[in-house]
């Protein structure tokens, strides 16, 4: 990260070879489609270059910084297409860019989906949806709670168990495949 | 700020859905417990295993060098690399009563300071605009507004802002204020103290300059009348600039 902050090409080659497919996974995720998910990596690379040097091992993992900085941008995407949709549907202007996504796309989105499932599966239901609203809808423990109809503090639980859980299985498939 | 409290607050720190001030006071703690920091560290691998598990897809071949090509020009570009806009999240989010006083304060401050304004112009405006204040003020019942200029200390090139507005406390009014800080150079923590004549202090929560720019408010049903000066500090304790505030 040292690299990458002083502007070495070579580092930002490893850098991107070590995320860019979790990074292009999370826009299709959270986006839809292929075309935001590739402007998502490229807008995550360009932030990461420009706060690099606020990065601090100490403070937290590389990994975490890299995925919720992506995280925080395809949130960021979302909300301007909402206003954006709402600005365009209060004048009676159709969107020029429709951002569904193709036969292709669909599939993907669709084995993304089916994995998620699989993983998500050794959680609870009420884990993974808390999870699933705060991580890949950028909710607040406050609205999660608002939605579920629950405390806020049961909502802080459930968030915490559950990645608390697909850590544990992490580990133990890595056991697993040693 | 308790380890069970900072515990219950991790996975919002994590995501970074807390406000500034209470990610601020759970970072301070995690610096200090180790404790606290192994189970942040797990939960940071709880969130690794999500997106191996749930998002891992290999993007098209041709991506990687169109992004390297992009930072290639990033870092072209002359001069420091410019601090990316940080984007409205969660942790930036705040209450509905905090939200119109920013948008009241920086109304008056654009009325009535005009960054850049020359002191003519300045004072033109501030009388044209009295009449206005004096509405306002009706309005939302309070007492007073008051402003001042942050003067850099020896050695500092700190300026910036600052508006007071004393609410009427007897009718339940609260009162806030906001300091706009212009500090070259300088990204860190820094903290707002309101000084009485009679050496009363009121320390705002602390906050966070970035890329030399950063701003602080608070709303408050303390009664804020009798301090007339402020100090700007930096995390290690350096008063690095001071306003006399006075009325508007």
């Amino acid at each position: 990260m040292k690299a990458f902050a002083g502007r070495d090409e070579r580092a930002a080659g490893v850098l991107y070879d070590r995320f860019a497919s979790r990074i292009y996974g999370l826009g299709i995720v959270m986006l839809g489609n292929d075309g935001s998910a590739q402007d998502l990596v490229q807008d995550t690379f360009v932030k990461l270059v420009r706060t690099a040097e606020r990065f601090d091992p100490v403070r937290g993992r590389l990994e975490t910084w890299v995925l919720l900085t992506a995280r925080s941008l395809a949130i960021d995407a979302l909300r301007r297409r909402v206003l954006e949709a709402r600005s365009l549907h209060a004048i009676g202007v159709p969107r020029e860019d429709d951002p569904s996504p193709g036969p292709e796309e669909m599939a993907t989105v669709a084995d993304l989906s089916s994995r998620a499932r699989r993983a998500m599966a050794v959680l609870s239901a009420e884990q993974r949806s808390a999870l699933e609203l705060a991580y890949f809808g950028g909710r607040t423990t406050a609205e999660v709670a608002a939605l579920e109809g629950i405390p806020q503090g049961t909502v802080k639980t459930r968030i915490r168990a559950a990645l608390l859980r697909l850590r544990e299985e992490m580990a133990k498939e890595a056991d697993h495949d040693v | 700020m308790t380890c069970e409290e900072v515990r219950e607050l991790l996975p919002e720190h994590l995501l970074s859905a807390l406000d500034e001030t209470t990610d601020m006071a759970v970072r301070r703690h995690l610096r200090g417990c180790a404790a606290c920091r192994e189970e942040r560290m797990k939960l940071e691998e709880g969130v690794a295993a999500l997106s191996h598990a749930v998002h891992d897809q290999e993007p098209p071949e041709e991506l990687r060098a169109r992004v390297l090509r992009a930072l290639d020009e990033e870092w072209e570009e002359p001069g420091p690399v410019p601090a990316a806009p940080r984007p409205p999240t969660p942790s930036q989010r705040r209450s509905v009563w905090t939200a119109v006083a920013a948008a009241i304060a920086i109304v008056l401050v654009a009325g009535s300071i005009t960054w850049g304004a020359t002191q003519s112009h300045r004072a033109n405006l501030a009388t044209a605009d009295a009449g206005s204040y004096r509405s306002l003020l009706g309005f939302l019942g309070g007492k007073e507004f008051r402003v001042g200029a942050i003067q850099p200390s020896t050695g500092s090139s700190v300026s910036g802002r600052v508006v007071l507005y004393d609410g009427d406390a007897t009718k339940g009014w609260s009162s806030w204020g906001l300091v706009m800080v212009k500090a070259p150079g300088y990204d860190g923590e820094a903290r707002v103290t309101l000084l009485g004549p009679d050496g009363d202090t009121y320390a705002w929560p602390p906050f966070h300059i970035h890329d030399g720019e950063g701003d602080a408010w608070i709303v408050t049903h303390q009664d804020m009348t009798d301090y007339d000066r402020l100090t700007i500090t930096t995390s290690d304790g350096t008063v690095v600039g001071s306003a006399a505030i006075h009325a508007a």
